[in-house]
């Protein structure tokens, strides 16, 4: 640390000392550049770094997921991957993320009309300046787009010849002077340096204090209002594409109306929750319009969007629906219970009980121990064979042993078949190896959800309790009116967590899946993994991942929508 | 928290109270031992034969370890009647091809190992076998190497940029933590496909070897927003007093980072070592990726791959490696215990 101490210092030193340079780095105002330089030297590595395998990845991912990718970089295919992997659907879907945007737009818009017309302002100025910077990030977003083929190209010019710095820097110039790359880089370059002069130039002339949020808050709007036409323009362009594609092969493609279908379930899926929420407060002949009106849209939209998704995702990608059908499963088995469960445990646990240290430790062990360990023995467990542990304790009780983890069928079927019941096939459930490592992950979970339970309960003053109990509560009155609102905030974050960690769960089920569970246990992170490990399909499995994405964004939207409004925070 | 301990003027609990407290203890004993019994049926069935471990007997009747010592000679005589080369096994994926010759395997009922002279009986030459033949030690060594590069990195750039978030206002600092906070939101199945694609790049064109080395494992962890995230909380709780006093004795901020914040830290750095431990045990997908030969396979993917092929039916010996693989974390766990469950409740966050 000292060295790199040392070295800030020479960096001052080291330049040879013209006057300006000297006056820029000694007394007050140096003292203050020489501390902004030490903070961005400190934070270089990490953003570095987490730019490069965090951030800048996914961008790249798009990228790949609009191209034909298997292992070597492909022609562009524009929705091509997304459409195959979830038909139509792929269209709404950019058409919410260009919406999204727009509404970003126009709220920062808002808050900067706000802004000036409380103070009396007029800052139009800021208006050219966030257009020039929001220019210069399209620009540069161009940019990077075009150069990205050249440079990824390099990998494949260098094969089989000696690889020196020479001949990269050498082949990194080149694809930077390309003839489709210089162009672009001179329009950003230019955009980029006259922002920044004009605002180096005209800072001075405005008075404002508030000129910093304003040229941030009108770059950010109009970047967002420019993403969101291009987005929007791009998937309106591809639509057609594929809607011509469509008529010659004399198909019909109702893309649009499906677009409008489910579009207007959304948001009359919105307004009925809007309706909902604002009926709270009112008076009572109000409420019950108001609830009508909601019940009356929510239905109308259930109707439009479950009478229209079939139609609109038929084309898609069967594995996924299957590993999303999976995923649903594997959610409602999984989390009710481990929260279930664990809420219990630490209830119990809070109350004055010998050997709580030991308790917690030991619920813990599950959770700590590595996944696949860990899978490895419910593996064992779980197994086939007549005689592994869990066959050989329902034999003895006098049941017929089962094939568990490599079982496809339903678990509701197979208790039908035992009690003498057909069970038709949509109501078959989760297969029975989907049912083990439910059984798994919830072993796994409740040892977490039971240690933040008991963090939460910690939290509630012993006071409420008291006073409850004096009023002449019971034990269950207080735990069900007092303790389990009071615990609401950890009991919406445990299951926000729960939900979206079904979505990402990999490890445990990539050890536990068989070739003979027909893909039946295959979540969608593994339908990814497979998709892109075995298949080698890049592309497509990055349209999947982006799918992946928006669904886990929009569950952690909703759930703060919906559960956030009933969340008591004490 | 006590309220449930009312007692009578004469200090003893009502009978109900009492029958409260029994249920309370059941079900809590209930779940302990859910948690538990399938380590100890781990631990039980990684001391067994094949056969023991096949069948639904709970306890082994082999002994732990004993040893045999013979001359020079008379144990190749002894093991070379009626005993096949290699022994095969097939199973429900086909025909497995155990690595392992008749020397160390001589009769199923019976577990053998021979090292030189000797010849070794019991439950503990399972371990032996996953340590030498499954290649488990080479796995241990992997996993903590890496541990180490990953942490070592790690905590170096995490501290210097949670300090500089903390502790020094330059330009764009909130906004920069806010780019890199939202990074988190980011699904690992995004970007898992674009950095595979990255480090194909990297290693073509760089004088750095990638895949089956250390880079591809451990450098695209060594920038972890989460330890920044945990260690500037924990910066900005260090009184200004203490800055200020050392700026007026004219310790830069470099001084003070090593001098007074470090020593501090201690718990949040021993928090973040354990977490990293228990990421590499548990990495799977990724290094599945970045290694195509054994030779800096960490451990969960070495018992995946012990498990799928070579260990096959032989549930003894997958017993006995995932022993291997679970016993160094819970040493950690059982070490770092407190200060380890604390920050999971604090921040509710695995990493």
């Amino acid at each position: 640390m000292q060295q790199a101490d040392r070295s800030v210092e020479r960096v001052g030193e080291g330049f040879p000392r013209t006057g300006w340079l000297q006056n820029l780095l000694s007394g007050r105002r140096g003292r203050r550049l020489r501390e902004y330089l030490t903070g961005y030297l400190m934070i270089l590595p990490s953003v570095v770094l987490i730019f490069t395998f965090g951030l800048f990845p996914v961008g790249f991912a798009l990228y790949i997921s609009l191209h034909k990718w298997k292992i070597k970089h492909g022609p562009f295919v524009g929705f091509k991957n997304y459409a195959s992997a979830i038909d139509s659907l792929a269209y709404v879907l950019f058409f919410g993320v260009a919406v999204g945007l727009a509404y970003l737009a126009i709220r920062t818009a808002r808050e900067i009309l706000y802004k000036a017309r409380e103070h009396n302002e007029r800052p139009w100025i800021h208006l050219l300046l966030g257009s020039l910077h929001a220019g210069s990030v399209v620009l540069f977003l161009r940019y990077v787009v075009v150069l990205a083929p050249e440079v990824l190209g390099i990998a494949d010019k260098v094969k089989g010849l000696e690889r020196t710095r020479e001949l990269f820097i050498q082949l990194m110039g080149e694809a930077l002077r390309a003839e489709s790359v210089w162009p672009a880089f001179l329009q950003w370059i230019t955009i980029f340096a006259l922002a920044w002069l004009l605002t180096i130039v005209l800072w001075r002339s405005i008075a404002s204090p508030r000129r910093n949020f304003y040229l941030t808050q009108t770059s950010l709007a109009l970047t967002s209002a420019a993403g969101a036409f291009i987005i929007a323009w791009f998937t309106w362009t591809e639509m057609q594409k594929a809607i011509a594609d469509a008529w010659e092969t004399g198909a019909e493609a109702p893309i649009g109306i499906q677009i409008v279908s489910i579009a207007a379930g959304v948001i009359l899926l919105g307004i009925a929750w809007k309706l909902w929420t604002s009926a709270v407060g009112h008076t009572s002949d109000r409420v019950f319009l108001f609830r009508g009106l909601a019940a009356l849209f929510l239905i109308i939209s259930a109707w439009l969007l479950i009478g229209e998704l079939p139609a609109v995702i038929e084309a898609g990608d069967k594995d996924l629906w299957q590993g999303l059908q999976v995923t649903v499963f594997y959610s409602l088995g999984t989390v009710p219970f481990q929260l279930g469960i664990s809420l219990v445990l630490a209830y119990l646990l809070f109350q004055a009980v010998r050997g709580k240290e030991f308790f917690r430790v030991v619920y813990f062990l599950p959770y700590v121990t590595p996944a696949v360990a860990s899978a490895v023995v419910f593996n064992l467990i779980f197994g086939q064979r007549a005689s592994s542990p869990i066959n050989a304790i329902i034999t003895f009780f006098g049941g017929e042993h089962q094939k568990w983890l490599l079982e496809p069928n339903g678990i509701f079927t197979l208790l039908g078949k035992y009690l003498g019941i057909d069970v038709p096939t949509w109501a078959a459930g989760p297969s029975l190896a989907l049912v083990v490592i439910i059984i798994y992950s919830i072993w796994t979970y409740v040892g977490y959800d039971t240690v933040i339970y008991l963090a939460g309960l910690g939290n509630i003053s012993n006071e409420i309790n008291e006073s409850a109990a004096i009023d002449g509560a019971n034990r269950w009155q207080i735990f069900r009116h007092i303790t389990l609102p009071l615990l609401s905030p950890t009991t919406y974050f445990l299951s926000l967590i729960a939900v979206i960690g079904t979505f990402k769960a990999f490890n445990h089920i990539y050890v536990l899946r068989h070739p003979m569970a027909l893909g039946t246990v295959d979540t969608f992170s593994v339908v990814i993994f497979d998709e892109f490990f075995t298949k080698t399909r890049f592309g497509h499995a990055s349209a999947m991942a982006f799918v992946l994405f928006a669904i886990i964004l929009a569950l952690t939207y909703v759930n703060n929508k919906v559960q956030g409004s009933r969340v008591f925070y004490g | 928290m006590d309220n449930s301990a009312v007692k009578t003027p004469g200090g003893r609990y009502l009978f109900s109270q009492r029958l409260g407290r029994v249920f309370i203890y059941v079900v809590l004993i209930l779940g302990a031992f859910a948690s538990i019994v399938p380590f100890v049926w781990m631990l039980s069935a990684s001391l067994m034969t094949r056969n023991e471990a096949l069948s639904s007997q709970l306890t082994t009747k082999q002994p732990l370890l004993e040893r045999f010592v013979y001359s020079e000679g008379e144990l190749d005589e002894l093991l070379s009647e009626n005993i096949p080369d290699f022994v095969k096994e097939t199973d429900a994926l086909g025909v497995h091809e155990l690595k392992m010759t008749a020397r160390e395997y001589a009769n199923q009922s019976e577990i053998y190992w021979v090292a030189d002279d000797s010849v070794y009986r019991g439950g503990l030459v399972n371990y032996l076998f996953a340590w030498s033949e499954g290649n488990f030690s080479e796995f241990l060594t992997n996993s903590v190497q890496i541990t180490f590069i990953t942490l070592a990195g790690q905590l170096i750039f995490s501290i210097m940029a949670a300090y500089a978030f903390a502790r020094i206002n330059f330009p764009g600092r909130n906004l920069i933590f806010g780019i890199l906070l939202s990074s988190m939101m980011i699904p690992g199945m995004v970007t898992m496909i674009p950095n595979f694609i990255s480090i194909t790049w990297f290693q073509r064109i760089g004088p750095l070897q990638w895949f089956d080395n250390w880079p591809a494992l451990t450098i695209p962890f060594m920038g972890s927003v989460f330890a920044i995230f945990l260690l500037r909380q924990f910066f900005a709780q260090i009184p200004d007093d203490l800055f200020d006093a050392a700026q007026i004795d004219g310790a830069s901020h470099w001084q003070f980072l090593w001098r007074v914040v470090l020593p501090l830290s201690k718990a949040p750095i021993l928090v973040l070592t354990v977490l990293s431990f228990i990421g590499s045990w548990n990495a799977l997908a990724w290094p599945l990726l970045v290694t195509k030969t054994p030779d800096w396979r960490p451990i969960a993917v070495g018992l995946f791959y012990f498990v799928d092929a070579e260990a096959g039916s032989w549930l003894n010996f997958q017993m006995a490696g995932a022993v291997v693989t679970i016993i160094p974390i819970l040493i950690l766990y059982f070490l770092t215990q407190r200060q380890f469950t604390e920050s999971i409740s604090r921040t509710g966050l695995k990493g």
